[in-house]
């Protein structure tokens, strides 16, 4: 019974399930290879450099769930991010206050999005084409040269592990309390994506609207005639990238210790969403995968360049490599035409 | 239960024990090593020292973009100075990558090597701030971190560059001088400038119009953007021409082989010009002087990525470095200009002319780099 329902599982996610066994390969061999592989030191740094690539490929999810692509989520990060270096300092209720701001800035600008989309019945690559460089001229305002003030302990205690965290601000007898033992070297990253992913992403696929998303991107038309409501699942996909756009120039920010305007940064973290979404099995033409997917995808992405630092490569070969590697990593995606029995499948 | 409590006690104190002696650097009184190659910024820089450790070290070079001439000769001179003889000795493990303009990734690179307990680690920052993290790693660790080129917003680091104010003071005076003695004490000037919000153009421009101004001339300075490109600064340079006409003297930050050809294609009178240090406009500048061309040409030379891993190594050995280490300026002006010395005819016109700086044992020269291929430089 149970092996039954993993074969089904198994045949339903081939994607997803492929790029989770090259994850799982590509750590444990970067982890044997480095002198201080398996250690927290080394989670901790890997998971800090994949968190904001991580939030803004969960955000990229969602338009492409739709069929669409949303190419301002690398600028609404860079505005976030430039929003946060602003406010993230202060009293307690200042930074608190610092960071709902921020992340109802990316939710705005995530809104604004799906209301011309829907409402100005523009495609949303273009819509976003546009209102990403809107948001990079905001960013250009907010912070017109690189810098920023974001609190010392906040910065050190996130991006640290749990015991670090638990000492920066004098909790759990400074980390040392036997019952957090257990959990004192995971880093402080991982735990912030699990539960942005299981409070916000996993909830909103299981409503009507997330399942909405779904069925808008396999077949429209049907998913109108079976009465969904359409405009308000398009609009709630765009607002949810807004927002999970955000929580990477959040987490940027208080990485970082400042706020950095830069345009080509923004770019690079768009293009690198769009791979990490399609690595994470979901399909660009719409209606299948989910932002776990695309977690596990912006993860391999990252691997891909740690070996880099560990392997003896020639440095102006490795843009190459790793381009060679993406492309080997993505054709796992098209096994699937190895075996569709009638050939209307392919279109699916 | 006590005994536990016991010895995390004993392990805490032992780990902030380790962690007060592997503070970082001190800050100690000057002169440094080897004044002649690490300069003190200024009288009022400070000094570091390291404790100092036996080598061979382990050595990484962590760029940021990578894709124009520039970044492409600098991460060759950096594997040829590593292979050097006066550099083989110390340096056991040797990596370079680049992480494209993206700050997680090379923030994680850093502390990647940080983590596999690297020495020392080389860097061209992709953002002026934002370091405080690697910064307080690498002192907890006792790693030595130098910024160099786009360095950062921060005394907390030995840094290396060449000082951009002092550049741009540079090419203003020269013009200045060249217009005198033609005759002139106002008139128009064009300045091509670099890439917007970068605090390297800012500095150069400020340098040339502090200069301008002191001279009490009148001058009236039209500036168009050209991005350290060759191609950008051809095209903006003949859109000013097209507007303006005529122009007294040009003050490019980059791309200054692509000005003149501007000039040349728009038949603009061959006046004086202040530029970087690309072959090629050395060449047309060594070609065209005789008709007015009277060019100065100062580079940021991809070489200094050498000083900055001679610096950490130098800082390994325990010696005294100061904080901010100026590199002097490499200038020639068209008096000075020998083929086969400070240009080759016989080469393309994008690298970069000046790669070595003998005070420092730095003796890797661009064409030496540039005109070897990928197979012979490993």
């Amino acid at each position: 019974m149970l092996a039954k329902s993993l074969t089904r599982w198994l045949q339903q996610n081939l994607g997803f399930a492929a790029a989770i066994l090259l994850l799982v390969v590509l750590c444990l061999v970067y982890n044997i290879l480095h002198p201080r592989g398996f250690s927290s030191a080394v989670a901790i740094q890997n998971s800090n450099e994949a968190v904001a690539i991580v939030f803004v490929a969960m955000a990229q999810t969602l338009p492409v769930l739709l069929g669409g692509l949303d190419l301002s989520v690398g600028a609404v990060m860079t505005l976030t991010n430039c929003i946060a270096s602003e406010l993230l300092h202060g009293s307690p209720a200042q930074i608190l206050l610092g960071v709902v701001v921020t992340l109802l800035s990316g939710t705005a600008f995530g809104l604004m999005n799906g209301i011309i989309v829907v409402y100005g019945r523009i495609q949303p690559i273009i819509a976003t084409l546009a209102t990403g460089a809107i948001a990079i001229g905001l960013a250009l305002l907010v912070r017109p040269k690189p810098g920023g003030d974001v609190d010392e302990d906040l910065s050190w205690a996130l991006t640290n592990s749990v015991a670090d965290f638990a000492e920066t601000y004098g909790i759990a007898d400074g980390g040392q309390a036997w019952w957090l033992s257990p959990f004192a070297d995971i880093p402080v990253p991982v735990i912030l994506v699990i539960v942005v992913a299981a409070l916000v992403w996993i909830p909103f696929r299981r409503s009507v609207t997330g399942r909405t998303v779904y069925a808008i991107g396999s077949a429209e038309g049907s998913a109108y005639m079976s009465g969904l409501p359409i405009n308000r699942a398009k609009i709630a996909a765009f607002t949810l990238g807004g927002f999970l756009a955000a929580c990477g120039g959040l987490y940027l920010a208080i990485q970082t210790s400042s706020g950095n305007a830069d345009i080509q940064q923004a770019g690079a973290y768009t293009l690198n969403s769009i791979a990490a979404v399609v690595l994470g099995g979901t399909s660009l033409l719409g209606g299948s995968g989910g932002a776990i997917g695309s977690l596990v995808g912006a993860l391999i992405l990252r691997v891909i360049s740690f070996y880099f630092r560990i392997l003896d490569i020639d440095p102006l070969l490795q843009p190459l490599i790793e381009g060679v590697v993406l492309l080997t990593a993505v054709s796992f995606g098209a096994f699937r035409t190895l075996r569709v029995k009638n050939k209307l499948d392919l279109f699916r | 239960m006590k005994s536990v409590l016991t010895f995390s006690a004993v392990v805490m104190a032992v780990a902030l024990s380790a962690q007060l002696a592997y503070a970082g650097p001190k800050v100690v009184s000057g002169p440094g090593a080897d004044p002649a190659c690490f300069k003190p910024w200024s009288n009022s820089t400070k000094y570091f020292q390291w404790a100092g450790r036996p080598g061979p070290y382990r050595v990484a070079v962590v760029n940021g973009f990578v894709g124009n001439t520039w970044r492409i000769q600098m991460i060759k001179t950096a594997k040829a100075f590593a292979e050097d003889p006066s550099m083989k000795g110390k340096i056991k493990e040797f990596k370079v990558v680049s992480t494209g303009t993206d700050a997680p990734a090379q923030l994680g690179a850093i502390e990647d090597f940080i983590n596999q307990g690297y020495d020392a680690i080389v860097t061209i920052a992709v953002s002026p701030d934002g370091f405080d993290r690697v910064i307080r790693l690498a002192d907890r660790n006792n790693v030595v971190l130098v910024p160099f080129d786009n360095v950062l917003d921060t005394d907390k680091v030995m840094q290396v560059n060449e000082d951009q104010l002092a550049m741009g003071k540079t090419w203003a005076e020269f013009l200045l001088k060249e217009l005198k003695a033609a005759g002139k004490t106002s008139g128009k000037i064009l300045e091509v400038r670099g890439l917007p919000g970068n605090s390297v153009d800012r500095d150069r421009s400020v340098g040339i119009h502090k200069a301008l101004e002191a001279s009490g001339g009148k001058w009236e300075v039209v500036q168009v953007v050209g991005n350290w490109d060759d191609g950008t600064a051809q095209k903006v340079t003949a859109d000013a021409i097209a507007v303006h006409g005529r122009f007294d003297a040009i003050a490019a930050q980059g791309g200054t082989t692509g000005v003149v050809r501007a000039m040349l294609d728009a038949k603009h009178p061959m006046v004086p010009i202040a530029g970087e240090s690309e072959n090629g406009f050395r060449k047309l500048v060594a070609k065209h002087a005789g008709e007015g061309l009277k060019g100065i040409s100062i580079g940021q030379s991809p070489g200094l990525v050498a000083i900055a891993m001679k610096a950490a190594v130098t800082a390994l050995e325990g010696k005294a470095m100061p904080q901010l280490i100026s590199v002097p300026l490499p200038v020639a002006d068209y008096t000075q200009l020998k083929d086969g010395v400070n240009f080759w005819t016989s080469l393309p016109d994008n690298f970069f002319t000046v790669n070595e700086f003998p005070p420092c044992g730095v003796n890797v020269s661009g064409p030496a780099i540039m005109s070897k291929t990928e197979a012979d430089v490993k």
